[in-house]
């Protein structure tokens, strides 16, 4: 489909449905939503895909309810906003709390990823190149698998409202991650992985990709890791110290801050599926989230990152502010009917504006509060090495292998792909098959140290799924090292 | 009913490409989708979506290339682009070690065994009414929530090696609602699954909650770690079922030696004798495909048989790779588990056990050890704890972390009824998938590792 062909057909859309009552419209417009995968896997190319996607998604609130319509045909254009409508107006037969979106001024925007070189425009060759030379440095004897991976995403679409406004957005994602597996001394696999990262600020574009420090010139260090972990003992079960580096970290703060606090979760629209969480509306302002070293922030427009994206899926421009302030919960991941529904259900204005959270994955998705970049600030308790020196009994955690959170996020059980032992302040041996469980609020509680700036990254995360139908979101978390005391760690026996 | 635009131009184009001596595979996936989302009582989201999709794979030699598209595809010149996108991105590949297995359409299929246009076309009014009426006779002190997606799906492949084509339209429907108590927390969950209009029925999901909420009136019980004997429900059964497939009996998995069963051969006794898992397309508890994604034509196939690892499944990248014959089971799964000769109610099969715990359904289940076969994932909707097969009271949010052997090897009893779970995932494109599993199973031993102080 192309914008020229349908522009004029949406604005008469939105004002045709206007005409006939409703409340509020919008209409995302993809002219295209592409991707790039290449995967080697034991110097096999055994994924070399692309995929294309175009199509028009209309939202229309009636009544106090939500319709949605999506079409990949351009025939279509009409008959989806009269779905859109229609679907609205029979969601409106059962209303509880009517929807509101509020009254906001039409936005006129532009927003691109910043990118240096377009990795659409990278010969497919040069990728391969790349990638090949990476798989080479990822050999040796004792290595049984190898998988070096790269998928790259873009993005155009243009968004109108009934308010006015009118939005262009071109986004630009590259992913990579480099992991390699053995056997062990008991013939378990064992795994050690780096993905690409990004410090924060510069441009994302595949410059991003091949920028050695940012995981491909890592390969050594988890070759050596790996082959210490074939040989290291179990992890015995026990309460000590856990150190979180950012590889481990950004998980904890994904599915134990990012997830409870998004406010349609809160409000209970993910029962039957994600899960609600232990978070109310009464928290805010009032929660002791964790000790006073905890400070998280919403940071929408981190220069570089996927969770940065200019304009949220209603229009509502990026904001930073914090989330957690010094173990207080201050706000969430807000989206503007959410936060409607929030005020009125509280009779009071718990929250004053849209936290730019609404984003959706696919012109055929209609958006849900996500996450957008949340980070926990970095701290004062110095560099890792100091926070290591500063450890009696601990272990230091990298990479998820494996995620498993209750379904109000008040508990969880997470496995790492290695561990460090600390003894005395100082890192003894590797251990293998760490996991480690806690109850969120007793975890945050017990953050004894965290890191400074110098430990601080952007995690990227591509595969963060949430909604009915199911929607793979792609964000950022900044974090830095972060240790909790009196942690269960490893399985009974 | 077959869309005869799309078919047409996917074949002139496969024509013209089997001329050039092109060696490609065409994917056409059409979906009308249908989703009602219940939060708060109300509707909070009602999308209807009408999306075409084209994947076309390219084989040169040892080396692939794939291409998909989702925009409007019944003309040749965009059927013929994306060809065009595969050729060029098979011919600047690195060749792989091993030559990749030519996808074949293996029969000339064309099937509408499971489609009702009534579903297909059903109107939202009757969700939105099925709600209504499930609140009305539950009670209106509670939240409730749910999901009801329908539609159809419909696929076309075909390929340059033969001029078959292989064709299925059905439709599906999954169905499920949660009851949460706006002060206690806990949660209730009921699920339904069929491919007809009037499968789903409030009455059937007001008589779920019914039976349960009595004990949910009761005080919660805290789960202290340990060993319990427990009566898994068929949502908590079938999806620990689908993780011990994927880490124990998937060809690719065994292969490079990351799941449990590495090490043992076909014959080993694995689990229980009282457990056995097949592939049945013909089985009405699933959504019948008599093809794969992949061209390959699907019938009965065992895997577990009596406990004892009879097949493994073979992806067609994993059985080129490692020079084995490709299953057909490629994006397609008809998961059967055999019931067993217990009750047909739990209650009653547990009834001289003394203390059991009844698990209905766990949430986010993952695998921190698949060498192991360890598997981790907490209690969800109408948990309960029974003595001697009455039930005393809802528990707390509790931890199952242990293994596959030990889950499917202790297994006291198994439900002599069968049911039907939709395991349908709506992360991509609209697939149904059902797994027929057993009501119930009962296993000895299995181990808590932690547990909250709340539902
Ligand atoms: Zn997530």
């Amino acid at each position: 489909m192309r914008i020229e062909d349908t522009e004029k057909l949406i604005s008469q859309g939105i004002a045709r449905v206007m005409d006939e009552g409703a409340g509020y419209c919008d209409a995302r417009f993809y002219s295209e939503d592409g991707s790039e995968t290449i995967a080697l896997i034991d110097g096999n190319l055994e994924e070399n895909t692309a995929s294309y996607e175009s199509g028009l998604g209309v939202r229309v609130l009636h009544g106090g309810s939500w319709g949605f319509a999506a079409t990949s045909r351009a025939e279509d254009v009409k008959e989806t906003f009269n779905r859109a409508l229609t679907n609205a107006k029979t969601a409106s037969m059962l209303v509880n709390i009517p929807l509101d979106m509020g009254r906001m001024p039409g936005i006129k925007g532009k927003y691109s990823s910043p990118v240096g070189i377009d990795p659409f425009e990278v010969p497919l060759k040069e990728k391969l190149a790349f990638l090949e030379e990476l798989d080479s440095n990822l050999q040796a004897d004792f290595i049984q698998r190898r998988i070096a991976y790269i998928y790259l995403q873009r993005m155009k679409n243009w968004f109108w409202n009934s308010e006015g406004s009118f939005i262009e957005r071109n986004l630009t994602n590259c992913f990579a991650e480099a992991r390699i597996m053995a056997l062990d001394l008991d013939s378990q696999m064992q795994i050690r992985s780096k993905s690409l990262h990004t410090p924060g600020s510069g441009t994302r574009g595949w410059e991003m990709v091949t920028n050695p420090g940012l995981w491909s010139a890592k390969t050594e260090t988890i070759k050596e890791e790996l082959a210490q972990l074939l040989k290291a003992p179990e992890i015995e079960y026990g309460k000590r110290s856990v150190i979180l580096l950012p590889g481990q970290g950004f998980l904890q703060v994904h599915e134990t801050i990012g997830h409870p606090l998004e406010l349609d979760r809160i409000l209970g629209y993910e029962l039957s599926y994600a899960g609600g969480s232990f978070v109310t509306l009464d928290s805010i302002g009032e929660l002791r989230y964790g000790s006073n070293k905890l400070n998280a922030s919403a940071y929408g427009s981190i220069e570089n990152s996927p969770g940065s994206f200019g304009y949220d899926d209603e229009g509502t421009p990026e904001r930073d502010y914090l989330l957690i302030d010094r173990g207080i919960l201050v706000n969430c991941l807000t989206s503007r009917a959410m936060i409607s529904e929030a005020n009125q259900t509280a009779g009071k204005t718990i929250f004053d504006q849209s936290g730019g959270a609404s984003r959706s994955t696919a012109f055929y998705k209609a958006p849900i509060d996500r996450m957008t970049n949340v980070n926990i600030l970095p701290g004062e308790d110095g560099s890792l090495t100091d926070i290591i020196a500063q450890t009696e009994e601990g272990i230091l955690l990298d990479n998820p292998r494996s995620w498993s959170i209750g379904s109000n996020r008040e508990h969880f059980h997470f496995g790492c792909e290695i561990a460090w032992e600390i003894s005395s302040g100082k890192l003894t041996r590797v251990l293998k098959n760490p996991t480690y469980q806690g109850h969120t609020l007793e975890f945050y509680a017990n953050l004894s140290a965290v890191g400074d700036e110098s430990t601080w990254v952007v995690k990227q995360v591509p595969n963060c799924g949430k909604g009915e139908p199911n929607q793979i979101m792609e964000i950022g978390h900044g974090v830095p090292v972060m240790r909790f005391d009196d942690v269960i760690t490893g399985e009974r026996s | 009913m077959i869309d005869e635009k799309i078919r047409d131009a996917i074949i002139q184009v496969r024509d013209r490409a089997k001329s050039k001596n092109i060696n490609a595979f065409f994917t056409m996936h059409r979906e009308k989708s249908h989703l009602l989302r219940i939060g708060n009582n109300a509707v909070s989201l009602n999308t209807s979506t009408d999306l075409t999709r084209l994947d076309v794979e390219v084989i040169d030699g040892h080396r692939k290339g794939s291409y998909s598209v989702m925009t409007d595809i019944s003309s040749p010149d965009v059927v013929e682009n994306a060809l065009q996108t595969a050729v060029e991105k098979a011919s600047v590949a690195t060749p792989k070690e091993y030559k990749p297995l030519e996808l074949i359409v293996e029969k000339e299929i064309k099937g509408m065994e499971q489609y009702d246009p009534a579903l297909e076309e059903l109107d939202p009014m009757v969700k939105t009414e099925t709600y209504r009426k499930i609140i009305d006779e539950t009670g209106k002190d509670y939240n409730y929530s749910g999901s009801w997606n329908s539609g159809s799906t419909e696929i076309l492949l075909a390929c340059t090696a033969n001029k078959n084509i292989a064709w299925r339209k059905g439709t599906d429907q999954q169905f499920s609602c949660v009851l949460k108590d706006p002060v206690e927390k806990w949660e209730l969950a009921t699920f339904q699954t069929g491919w007809q209009a009037g499968e789903v029925t409030a009455k059937n999901a007001a008589a779920d909650f019914k039976h349960i909420l009595p004990v949910y009136h009761e005080p919660g019980f805290k789960v202290e770690p340990g060993e319990y004997t427990v009566v898994f429900g068929s949502q908590a059964l079938a999806d620990i079922l689908r993780m011990l497939m994927w880490t124990g009996l998937n060809g690719k998995t065994y292969e490079e030696k990351m799941g449990w069963t590495s090490g043992k051969s076909i014959g080993d006794q694995i689990l229980s004798e009282k457990v056995t898992i097949v592939d049945d397309p013909s089985n009405m508890n699933t959504f019948g495909f008599s093809f794969d994604m992949k061209g390959l034509a699907r019938g009965f196939f065992p895997f577990v048989e009596e406990g004892k690892m009879t097949n493994l499944f073979y992806d067609i990248d994993t059985a080129g790779k490692y020079n084995r014959k490709p299953t057909p089971h490629n994006d397609s799964a008809s998961l059967v588990m055999k019931h067993g000769d217990g009750p047909e109610s739990p209650l009653e099969a547990v009834r001289n056990m003394g203390r059991v715990l009844f698990i209905p359904a766990l949430h986010y289940v993952h695998i921190p050890n698949p060498s192991k076969g360890l598997f981790t994932g907490s209690s969800r909707f109408s948990a309960v704890l029974l003595e001697n097969g009455e039930m005393r009271a809802p528990i707390f949010s509790s931890r199952v972390t242990d293994t596959f052997q030990n889950v499917f090897g202790n297994v006291e009893l198994i439900s002599s009824n069968d049911v039907s779970v939709n395991s349908s995932s709506s992360y991509d494109r609209r697939m149904p998938e059902a797994t027929s599993v057993p009501s119930y199973m009962v296993s000895r031993g299995v181990k808590i590792t932690d547990s909250a102080d709340s539902f």
